[in-house]
Parts: structure tokens; C-alpha cells; sequence
């Protein structure tokens, strides 16, 4: 085994006086990696991905910058970082803690960031510039599916909302302005929230204001009674039952079980100047997302996350639905089987054409942009299934064949990627 | 005239007010040419109150200092200001990112994010950590003040924090070292003089900063003498 190392290395150095930097990286992570993997007693993988990373497809760059946000599906990106799958592809992360979307957004345009931890529909809407200028953006992977919520505040509870039709109901008997947040106006939470309100015959435009919070924050604001909802990832609804002060009315799964939710992303500039590097990435996140999905693996995971520098929550606030162990703080217990998902065997990473275009529908379907866009032919530039797929090769996980998937959603409408524009304009609340 | 005259132009907005005319709607194109309105998002009282001094000296109209707060969104529909300037990394730069997809106003981010705009203004603008959000299309000449000072005033900011945090650091160092230094003079029975000459010495050979060896000494200490 060593042999063939040391015979491409040969290999390497006579081919071409291929820049010495790289060869001593090469040689310096070989003898990492032989160390490594011999304790872990796990040669034969370690070597196959060492020679990937060292053949000409080696990184052009070897620090990634990845910026997030403190929430728990976060957590591929500080496990990549953190546990050293980084490392076996030829790359270091360093997970960058964001105060904003919209920091997030001008990091990675500008290129301060790499890559980062985005909402779904944040890179499209940069894609189609609203809100801003336009930049072409590209999808890597999808890092997971399901585990967001929409909190109601403990006032409704005391009206007696449980659900939708009884929010529906208060709206009519008790007049006033309900106030509900999201965190940001292109992004997953704002469709989460704008679907589930349109579903229960609420108008999220003109029956109810909306106002955008920064995650954290979303539980103190309620806590000082600034608002009567909000849609948020994990832990931020759970956090709002553990400090007693709402409830979850609906988790994102109940709107769509195994809908996509935050994705790896970068701009197409990033991905034609550094194509190795952006496989890299996917390769060593791809890893982690596997080793996050593992259920014996997910208190580890939990307690790493909820340290101050990443998500900065109570381990246990973050485990609980982290393990699918759900509590509405209404009475009402139950094993999610949609619980927030990282890998299942590639199917939640594999950036489906349908699930991007999904997001430009909604777009379309609130206002945002004003005539319907080309959504396949935007799907097909932004997200890179041909990056994606190559590493997913590489490292022997399952590829879909059909890039496009079927769900059926909370009102029992079908989503399959087929008649976008139908399919956006058909909705009876829309604005 | 008044475009180059700052003075005039805070005079020109003062006789304005004096008049009462404001209050009647006045709307000369002169006076709507001239009087930019700039609110601050920003919790720092040493950075924003300068800034906003340094704006109205300029004969910009400041019309809101508001912290980063949830009302945020209903006291920029209020104020309805032309510019505002936040801080890039306040949290509360999505709730502009949602006025500026939902508002009838036509708000837009500019500065960190554009194609145009200018290169080293972007750059100086990015290292200082502001961002600025603007109204339709308000032409560079007219904005560039704005940015500028408020750039000028984020510098400063961060010029002090920085101080004042190394001030901190060398006190901490201190303190560190002072710790050690008791710590050694009540194991090894040694007087102030001698437990300094020991640390030092230490530091020199093992080639650390004296207040890191104080600070392994002291960590190390806390495991081995409970």
C-alpha cells in the first residue's frame, strides 16, 4: 500500500515540476493521514482519498472560509471542521459565525467567504437579484431536510389556538395586528411560514404583518411580547417551549416532510476558479453529513454545536429534536420520523433541479419576481450536480438519477419539478 | 452655491425651520436637493454620536438614531429616511434586507454589495464594517459624504475599542503574573523578589512570554495542588 503512494508520488514529480507547494502539502498529509489511519486502524479508505486529493485534482486553495449561522443544522460544517474530515481531502475549514443573512450574503458575493450555510431561497433570490444586486450563485449540496418550526406565542395558547383553523378563527373574532417573524424575505422561513398561513386561508400579506428577526433573537422579542409568531430552525422553537414562553403549532415537516432546507453555497465565480476545491468541500461535508445522520453519533454532535462559539443553546435544548424526540409544549408528545435529516444515503444532499425550483415558484407566487423565469434553465446553472456527483463518486454514495422529486405538500398539492409556472400560479392566496 | 457651502446648507435647512416652512410642506427642489435624510441603526452611543454630529455638520439631516431593535420596521416606514447606515455585522441588517424586498420604497443595500459603486470606497467602507442602505437612485456625489464620515467614525470606533482592549490584555497579564508569583512564594517559601527572578528566568529558558508561563504555572498548579 505504501508502494503505490510512493510510486505516485514518483509519478507526480516526473510528470511535470508540478508546484512544490503542493508536493510538500502532499507529502506532509500523506504522513498525517499514514499516521492516522493506522491508528484508526482504517488504511485502505485513508489512502484511496489521500490519492484523490493528490492526483492533479488536488485543492487550489487549502483554507476554506464557511460561514453559518447559529442553528442546529449548522452542525455539517463545524463536524467537517471539527472532527477532521476536512483534512482527508486536502482542505482546512474554518467555520466563520455570522451575525446576519444578509452578512452571509455579501461575505460570500465578495468573496470574504468561500462558501456558506444559506437558506435555500437566499441563493436564488441573489440569482434573480431581488432585494439587491444580482450575482450568479451555485448550489454545492443540500445539507439537510426538515427540523424548522413555526412558534406561536403563549397568549394564543391561552385563546385556545392549536392549529391552523384556530388561528384563523381568532383573526376573525379578535381584530387587531398580528405580528409574526421570519428571518429573511428570500429565504426558507419566509415560504415555510407564508405556505402554512396561505394553506389555513390565512393571507400572509394582508391578514397578518410580518417582520424579519435574526434567529437568536427571536425568543426574546417574543418573550417581551413583540410578536405573536415566528417560523425558525431548531433549537429556536424548542428553546421557546424549554424558557416557557410558546408553543409549536407546526413543524416544517408537517408542511412538507423532506423538504430541502439550508445548502452549501458559493458564487458560480467561486466554483470556475476553484472547481477541486469546491469537490473538496462537498467531499469532506458529504462525509460529516453521514456521520451526523448516525443516531449513536448525534449526542456527540449536539454537545459539540452547542458550544458558545456555534449555536451558543443548552445541549439539551438542541438533542431532544435533534434525536426526532418532539414535545409541542401543548401537550403533545411524539417520535417525528421526519425529524432534521443530513444524509439518508445521499437522498438529502443530492441538489435536486426540483427542490431549487420550487423556491423561484414561491418567489414568483409572493410578488418577488414580477413574470415567471426560465425556472428549469436557472435550476440547471445554479445547482451543480455535476460537482456534486463527482463526489459523491468518489466517495461510493448513491447518485439520483431523476433530478427531479416528487412531494406532495400540506394541502395534498403535488410538487414534481413539472409546470413551474403552473404550478406557482395556481395557488388561491398569492399576492 | 449651497452645494459647496456646509455651512449654508445647515443655515439654509435652520432658516427653514425658523420659518415654519418645513411644517407647511415646503418642497422647494432646492431644499429637497440638499437635504439628505440619514438614519443610524447603531448601539454604540461613542461611535453614532459623533457620526451624527459630523453629519449634521455636513447639512445632512439626521433624522433617526435608532438602536437595533424589532421596531426597527416600523420606525423606518415612519421616518422614511433616504440612507441609512448600520453596522455590517448588526443582526438587524435582515430586517432591512425584508424592507428592501416588501417596501413600496425601493430601499436597496449598496457599499458591500455593487457592481458599480466605487472600488476603494467599497473596500475602505467593508474594513470598517459599514453598510449602508439607500433609496432609489440618489447620485454617488450626494452619498459619498455620508459614507465617508460615517466610515470616518467606524474607524475611530475601532481604533478605540482596540486600545482599549490591548489596555485590557496588559492588566490581565498583570494580574497573571502577579498570581504566579504568589503562587510560587507560598509553595517554594520564596519572597516577592526571588519568585519574580524564578518566573522570569523560566520564561527566558523555556523562551515564553512571562505571562503565558504564569498562566500554564497556574493551570498546572490548580491540577496538582487541590
Amino acid at each position: 500500500m505504501k508502494k503505490e503512494i510512493e510510486s505516485q508520488l514518483t509519478t507526480t514529480d516526473s510528470q511535470s515540476a508540478v508546484n512544490a507547494n503542493r508536493r510538500n502539502f502532499f507529502k506532509t498529509a500523506v504522513a498525517g493521514a499514514f499516521g492516522a489511519a493506522a491508528a484508526l486502524n482504517i488504511m485502505p479508505a485513508g489512502l484511496q482519498n489521500m490519492a484523490y486529493a493528490a492526483g492533479s485534482d488536488a485543492p487550489e486553495l487549502t483554507e476554506v472560509k464557511i460561514g453559518f449561522i447559529p442553528l442546529t443544522d449548522c452542525a455539517p460544517i463545524v463536524v467537517a471542521a471539527e472532527m477532521g474530515f476536512d483534512k482527508k481531502y486536502g482542505i482546512k475549514i474554518i467555520p466563520s459565525k455570522e451575525a446576519s443573512w444578509a452578512a452571509i450574503r455579501d461575505k460570500t458575493v465578495n468573496g470574504e467567504l468561500h462558501a456558506a450555510h444559506v437558506l435555500y431561497g437566499l441563493v436564488y433570490g441573489v440569482q434573480m437579484g431581488i432585494g439587491g444586486q444580482q450575482k450568479d450563485m451555485n448550489v454545492l449540496m443540500t445539507l439537510n431536510h426538515n427540523g424548522q418550526g413555526i412558534t406561536l406565542s403563549n397568549q394564543l395558547k391561552d385563546k385556545g389556538v392549536k392549529d391552523g383553523k384556530t388561528l384563523k378563527r381568532l383573526l376573525e373574532n379578535e381584530n387587531r395586528d398580528y405580528i409574526f417573524a421570519q428571518t429573511f424575505p428570500t429565504g426558507t422561513h419566509a415560504m415555510w411560514l407564508n405556505y402554512w398561513l396561505a394553506a389555513n386561508g390565512i393571507d400572509p400579506i394582508k391578514d397578518v404583518k410580518t417582520i424579519v428577526v435574526p434567529p437568536p433573537q427571536m425568543v426574546a422579542n417574543m418573550r417581551i411580547g413583540n410578536m405573536d409568531g415566528y417560523c425558525v430552525g431548531e433549537p429556536w422553537n424548542a428553546r421557546a417551549i424549554y424558557d416557557k414562553v410558546g408553543y409549536t403549532v407546526a413543524t416544517s415537516q408537517d408542511i412538507w416532510a423532506e423538504h430541502p432546507e439550508k445548502v452549501l453555497g458559493t458564487t458560480a465565480e467561486f466554483v470556475a476558479k476553484n472547481p477541486n476545491t469546491a469537490r473538496a468541500m462537498v467531499m469532506a461535508i458529504l462525509e460529516a453529513s453521514k456521520y451526523i445522520e448516525a443516531t449513536e453519533n448525534r449526542a456527540k454532535v449536539a454537545e459539540l454545536i452547542s458550544q458558545k462559539s456555534y449555536v451558543n443553546a443548552p445541549k439539551e435544548v438542541i438533542l431532544g429534536r435533534f434525536l426526532g424526540d418532539y414535545d409541542n409544549g401543548n401537550g403533545k408528545k411524539w417520535k417525528d420520523p421526519n425529524f432534521m435529516k443530513f444524509f439518508e444515503d445521499g437522498k438529502v444532499s443530492f441538489p435536486y433541479l426540483s427542490d431549487g425550483m420550487w423556491f423561484l415558484t414561491q418567489h414568483k407566487r409572493w410578488g418577488m419576481l414580477k413574470s415567471d423565469p426560465d425556472y428549469l434553465a436557472i435550476a440547471k446553472k445554479v445547482n451543480r450536480i455535476d460537482i456534486y456527483t463527482e463526489a459523491a463518486k468518489a466517495l461510493g454514495v448513491a447518485v439520483p438519477t431523476d433530478p427531479m422529486r416528487s412531494s406532495k405538500l400540506m394541502d395534498g398539492v403535488v410538487w414534481d419539478g413539472k409546470n413551474p409556472a403552473a404550478y406557482a400560479a395556481s395557488f388561491k392566496i398569492k399576492a | 452655491m449651497l452645494q459647496q457651502n456646509p455651512i449654508l446648507k445647515k443655515h439654509f435647512y435652520q432658516y427653514i425651520q425658523l420659518l415654519g416652512l418645513n411644517k407647511l410642506g415646503w418642497h422647494s427642489p432646492c431644499y429637497t436637493l440638499i437635504m439628505l435624510k440619514v438614519m443610524i441603526v447603531d448601539n454604540e452611543i461613542k461611535r453614532c454620536k459623533p457620526l451624527k454630529q459630523s453629519l449634521i455638520d455636513n447639512g445632512f439631516d439626521v433624522v433617526a438614531h435608532v438602536e437595533n431593535d424589532v421596531h426597527l420596521h416600523d420606525k423606518y416606514l415612519a421616518i422614511k429616511p433616504d440612507v441609512v447606515i448600520i453596522d455590517t455585522e448588526s443582526p438587524s441588517r435582515d430586517t432591512l434586507e425584508n424592507i428592501c424586498v416588501m417596501s413600496m420604497h425601493n430601499l436597496h443595500p449598496i457599499v458591500m454589495f455593487t457592481h458599480d459603486g466605487n472600488k476603494e470606497q467599497i473596500k475602505l467602507a467593508t474594513q470598517a464594517g459599514v453598510s449602508a442602505y439607500v433609496v432609489g437612485t440618489i447620485p454617488s456625489e450626494r452619498l459619498t459624504p455620508v459614507i465617508d464620515a460615517a466610515v470616518a467614525r467606524f474607524e475611530e470606533f475601532k481604533n478605540l475599542r482596540s486600545e482599549l482592549s490591548q489596555a485590557k490584555i496588559k492588566l490581565d497579564e498583570r494580574k497573571v503574573v502577579e498570581r504566579a508569583k504568589g503562587l510560587l512564594m507560598k509553595q517554594r517559601s520564596l519572597d516577592e523578589v526571588e519568585a519574580y527572578e524564578m518566573l522570569r528566568s523560566m520564561a527566558m529558558k523555556k523562551n515564553m512570554k512571562l505571562a503565558d508561563l504564569s498562566h500554564q504555572l497556574i493551570e498546572a498548579a490548580s491540577m496538582l495542588i487541590v
